[in-house]
């Protein structure tokens, strides 16, 4: 930034530097020297005095000499001629008796990013490879690295990188990881530098002597090396070994990270591995430092994706503290809210609670966000929660709420007759789109619970005029005309309104199409529309309960550790509530295709057996065994897979979804394995037992076989039951493969 | 690891100073960082990782300084942030303070660090004690070429100089305990835990082996030995000195120790410990008119031990004025700049019990802005005390020369991150 006056001041500092009784005074000439690279770290253009500093480089004071040094690396792109006057002068520092002035010539030197460079530094390079100070060494061998880098296009070196890799047995073991980066960079196109056995055996027992940067590297490096048998491999891992408890973080997850690719084919070696990290890693998680705080919790995130309960037992250590910054509480309630289970979910409720009323609404819409992927799990303490926040009347709050209300009723239908009733009783209504278009989701997905639907979504319609999201104005006439399905009488006059106004006064064209669109579709009749506009009501993949699979940890060990993972997803909590927010009102895209029933949890050929099942009272277990005993079975049938390997609670979870009780099974892989389920349905009670035999034995395939007895019989209602189990199981089964 | 360049920035985004290493990132790319921060922090989501284009910012703050380093690689971020981390602590030995004005007062100084810390993006000497041989403040001062490279540059034991030598052979070893504890509103302890750390004053003569005995549970496990108190320590971790695997075989903590201030090892203890200083509050805020605050603190440890400069914070809305107290021992004081008031008790001995009341005016006119609920925070120091029972057994120094050398071990217990949270 030059500023005024700018060019008075170089003139002066230019005679002065001329000047020769300036020059004669040692330390005056210093002081403006010094002078000159102030103004330069200001910004002032200062490049006019090239030839000056230049003679200054001569001189035995070292400082003076690296201030000179800079000035010339930092203009010599710019002033390619002058640089080169000074070259001279450089290589005759590179022969200087004393090491320090021969690698600081030679690296300043090699920092000229200028043309026609190589051809000067190339030799004192190579001198300074052989030097006899391991500070030359170590300067000489990044600069084969900035040759490289100067020259990329030309051919490389044959002789400097056989020079390179025999300087991977230098004494020096800085020296030992400058060529292994060095090597790196000047074969980037041929995949870098090659770890063969005898140089992997060599780095493994030099990383003793390395300091922490050259040992995660070194690290890094030797990802790239394959043992040759498994007995190779388990020696390497053993001297490693107590690099995973190292006093630095990036060390141990280095180690880590190298633990887990190098054991792919060792499953039980992996899983110890992290184990062995887990303290580091939840000490890293607590580090003084927010940053090297903020990539522990990143890499806690990545362990969790195959090792979900390694952390079960510390999730107090994800609490958040007050002065943390946003960025760390949104990872910790992640991690929370993965950590749940039976044991700890109060207190983590309890925590979760205290975020809700946090002075950054984003953080506080975070935590409501948490505490709804809970309800999945937890519905009813959740539910009160959420319920309760909403008694604050806070805008912000209120519209995390709706918001995780539409995702629970997306996810887990169970909840749907508490939410409607905890909307119905809301007076408040959001104020900010989204909250809105999440209200007028709920509304017209289950208008017919909610008695208040219409009077609220009329104060929407008549609101129409001063609305400036299109998004709420598609919204509200997806919600109109879903409502007018379930309750025409009370909202047929507002609907005709609201499509009036939109057809007609609307300038937003989406907005406009969308209304032309259902009028036409309205146009051809009651029962088209129906067809075309309801679809399911919840989330038919049941990614609730499959979400939580444990992944391999080969899907993500190769980005471990790396910028990936911190910068990849940033803030998922957050996007979740989007990403969630356009879920619904994109099957409302596709609720409009035909065709997309398909994916309905009823396969296509069962539709017109399809049979609403119900829970009904509980019955005892007596009272099952008596009435089992009693029956006789109607149904048998093999469905063709074997048991889902999923969780016994999953499992449950899963039919619970669709109605049908699990009163008992075995547990664990016991074989043969059973089940005893029991659900109601068309008014008669229907008892099942699934059975998987030894796939061992002959003449069972290893495939579920269900039994069912009924009372009253209802071959009807079975078909239907057992359509709706099999296609339970068989989601089950497919997902865990 | 690959930085492309490290930026110094003042609180305006203007960079101070900065070095371009590796050359492949346009060093003008840093204009668009002050931009990108400045929309995180208004949207509230700011992330110590921006992209810009191909470009990432790995950043952090220090006082009124942005560290910024630039790569256009998936690197290590971790690393990155652990390099930074290191200029702060390397710039902070030089410097006592790291900020704006130390920064442009010793710029030279700050280039010739720059220059020596990392070359081509790559970390080289980083160790303070090292670089101080042959970097140094008085570097204004002309000498002929009289700097040659420290022999610790290349030596093998890279963390001590040959040829050291002192009049007096001693060691000073201090072990330092700090605690931390959350509690939550309704008084019950949500997370404690010890993190310890066993630092080293050396002043001894050439090149010494020293070995330190604690009473470590695992090695008197396998010695067979059972008398007396043990420890179980978690997540040890030791300075590069200590001869790990020897650590690992026996237990032993042997190592040729740096000279002068170290960190030898520091530790983790998890387990659950009770708040050593325990604290009541009850803060009772009247909208419009004033608030109440009544704090009683504890003293949970042994009536020998005394706490020293204890310093209890308690949060006032920042609105209130007019303050007055009353406490049964020590004294209480406002500090508005930052809401809080700090109740200061020199010494606090253990098993006593004390009281301090506050009373603040509160403007009938309230202000719209919402404030958060800080908890109260708790400092304060037992001399001659570990709460985890820590002990060193022994220390014992052999040196070829054969002098006699005298350790000296003190005991410190201090508060962490020692937080209550508050109903109001």
């Amino acid at each position: 930034m030059p500023y005024f006056g700018s060019e008075e001041t170089v003139k002066e500092l230019k005679r002065a530097l001329a000047n020769p009784h300036v020059q004669a005074d040692r330390l005056r000439y210093k002081n403006y020297i010094t002078k000159v690279i102030r103004y330069m770290t200001q910004g002032l253009d200062v490049s006019a005095l090239f030839m000056d500093m230049v003679k200054a480089s001569a001189t035995v004071d070292i400082v003076q000499k690296k201030l000179v040094y800079l000035y010339m690396c930092t203009y010599a792109s710019d002033k390619p001629d002058l640089a080169l006057l000074a070259i001279n002068t450089l290589r005759k520092d590179c022969a200087d008796p004393n090491p320090m002035v021969r690698g600081l010539a030679l690296r300043n030197m090699c920092n000229f990013r200028m043309p026609g460079m190589p051809e000067y530094i190339e030799q004192p390079i190579v001198a300074g490879l052989r030097d006899k100070a391991s500070y030359v060494r170590r300067v000489a061998v990044l600069g084969c690295a900035k040759l490289h880098s100067l020259q990329p296009n030309t051919d490389i070196d044959g002789s400097i990188v056989n020079e390179l890799y025999a300087l991977l047995r230098d004494p020096d073991p800085v020296v030992v990881v400058n060529c292994l980066r060095a090597l790196e960079e000047i074969l980037k196109d041929e995949g870098g530098v090659v770890i063969n056995k005898p140089i992997a055996h060599h780095l493994l027992n030099r990383m003793k002597d390395l300091d922490s940067w050259a040992q995660s590297e070194v690290l890094t490096f030797l990802l790239r090396y394959r043992p040759r048998s498994d007995d190779e491999l388990f020696d390497i891992l053993s001297l490693l070994d107590a690099f995973l408890q190292s006093a630095h973080a990036h060390v141990s997850v280095a180690t880590l990270r190298l633990f887990l690719n190098l054991a792919a084919a060792h499953p039980a070696v992996q899983a110890d591995a992290l184990l062995h990290t887990s303290a580091p890693l939840l000490a890293t998680c607590g580090s003084a430092s927010r940053e090297l705080r903020f990539a522990g919790l990143c890499h806690v995130q990545q362990v969790m994706r195959s090792q979900p309960g390694l952390f079960g037992t510390h999730y107090k250590r994800f609490f958040c503290g007050y002065s943390e910054p946003s960025y760390i509480k949104f990872r910790k309630m992640e991690i929370l809210v993965e950590l749940v289970n039976d044991e700890n979910v109060a207190l983590v409720l309890e925590e979760l609670r205290s975020y809700c009323t946090d002075v950054s609404p984003e953080l506080a819409q975070a935590a409501i966000a948490a505490i709804g992927r809970i309800a999945r799990t937890y519905s009813e303490k959740c539910l009160d929660i959420l319920t309760g926040l909403l008694a604050l009347k806070q805008d912000h709050i209120t519209s995390a709420v709706i918001q995780t209300f539409r995702d629970l009723v997306w996810f887990c239908p169970q909840s749907t007759a508490a939410v409607c009733q905890t909307v119905e009783a809301c007076v408040d209504n959001p104020q900010d789109s989204e909250g809105k278009q999440a209200l007028l989701w709920l509304l017209g997905e289950h208008g017919e619970q909610i008695s208040s639907a219409p009077y609220v979504m009329e104060g929407y319609i008549d609101g129409l005029k001063t609305e400036l999201s299109s998004a709420v104005k598609m919204e509200l006439l997806s919600t109109s005309v879903k409502m007018f399905l379930c309750r025409p009488a009370e909202t047929q006059d507002m609907l005709g309104r609201l499509l009036h106004y939109c057809i007609e006064e609307e300038s937003d064209m989406c907005v406009r199409d969308r209304a032309l669109l259902y009028y036409r579709l309205l146009q051809r009749g009651v029962e088209e529309t129906r067809k075309a506009v309801t679809g399911p009501k919840s989330d038919p993949s049941m990614s609730v309960l499959t979400g939580r699979q444990e992944e391999p940890i080969s899907l993500w060990a190769s980005t471990f550790n790396t910028l990936g993972p911190l910068s990849g997803r940033d803030l998922c909590l957050q996007t979740d509530i989007i990403s969630a927010s356009e879920q619904p009102s994109s099957s409302a895209e596709e609720e409009l295709l035909p065709g997309s029933k398909d994916v309905t949890l009823s396969s296509p050929n069962d539709t017109e057996e399809e049979i609403s099942l119900s829970l009904g009272p509980p019955l005892s277990h007596e009272t099952f065994e008596k009435m089992w005993l009693d029956l006789e079975i109607l149904h048998r049938q093999t469905l063709g897979f074997p048991r889902p390997k999923t969780a016994a609670d999953t499992l449950q979870a899963a039919l619970q979804l669709v109605k049908i009780q699990t009163l008992a099974f075995t547990p664990g892989d016991t074989v043969p394995w059973k089940a005893y389920l029991y659900t109601r349905g068309t008014g008669t009670l229907i008892l099942a037992e699934l059975l998987q035999e030894d796939p061992d034995e002959p003449g069972s395939e290893g495939s579920l076989v269900v039994s069912v007895k009924q009372q009253p019989g209802n071959q009807h209602t079975i078909r239907g039951f057992v359509a709706i189990l099999k296609s339970v199981l068989q989601t089950l089964h497919f997902d865990r493969l | 690891m690959s930085a492309s360049a490290v930026f110094v920035l003042d609180l305006k985004g203007k960079v101070l100073i900065c070095r371009n290493y590796k050359g492949d990132v346009d060093m003008s790319e840093i204009d668009h960082f002050f931009n990108l921060l400045m929309q995180q922090e208004e949207e509230g989501l700011v992330c110590p990782v921006m992209s810009h284009g191909n470009v990432h910012f790995l950043w952090i703050k220090h006082s009124n300084l942005y560290l910024v380093a630039t790569t256009n690689k998936n690197s290590n971020a971790s690393l990155v942030y652990a390099f930074l981390y290191k200029l702060v602590e390397v710039f902070t030995e030089y410097f006592k303070e790291l900020e704006e004005e130390s920064i442009q007062d010793n710029f030279v100084v700050v280039y010739e660090l720059l220059d020596e810390l990392m070359d081509f993006g790559f970390p080289q000497t980083t160790d303070s004690k090292i670089l101080q041989e042959y970097i140094t403040q008085q570097g204004n001062k002309l000498e002929v070429s009289k700097t040659k490279v420290p022999t610790t540059v290349t030596n093998a034991v890279s963390w001590r100089s040959e040829g050291l030598k002192y009049k007096k052979n001693e060691v000073f070893i201090d072990v330092i305990e700090s605690i931390n504890v959350l509690v939550n509103a309704n008084g019950s302890v949500m997370s404690s835990d010890i993190v310890g750390s066993i630092k080293l004053k050396t002043m001894l003569s050439g090149m010494p082996e020293l070995r330190l005995g604690l009473n470590d549970r695992v090695l008197f496990a396998i010695t067979g030995r059972d008398k007396g108190k043990t420890v179980t320590m978690e997540d040890v971790k030791f300075h590069q000195c200590v001869r790990l695997s020897r650590f690992e075989g026996d237990r032993t903590i042997s190592f040729i120790p740096p000279d002068g201030e170290s960190e030898l090892m520091s530790y983790r203890i998890n387990t659950h410990v009770k708040p050593l200083i325990w604290i009541e509050s009850v803060i009772e805020k009247f909208s419009h008119s004033r608030v109440e605050i009544m704090v009683k603190a504890k003293g949970q440890f042994k009536k020998q031990s005394v706490a020293n400069n204890v310093e209890i914070r308690v949060p006032v809305p920042s609105d209130a004025d007019s303050p007055k107290f009353k406490t049964s021992t020590g004294h209480a004081k406002y500090v508005p700049e930052k809401n809080w008031v700090v109740w200061s008790i020199k010494s606090f001995p253990g098993g006593k019990e004390f009281l301090m009341r506050a009373h603040f005016g509160l403007p009938s006119v309230e202000k719209d802005e919402k404030e958060g609920k800080p908890p109260i925070t708790v400092k304060f120091e037992i001399p001659y005390f570990t709460v985890s029972g820590i002990q060193v057994r022994y220390m014992k120094i052999i040196e070829k020369s054969g002098y006699q050398a005298l350790p000296w071990v003190r005991y410190i217990t201090q508060s962490g991150d020692y937080q209550l949270r508050t109903n109001n």
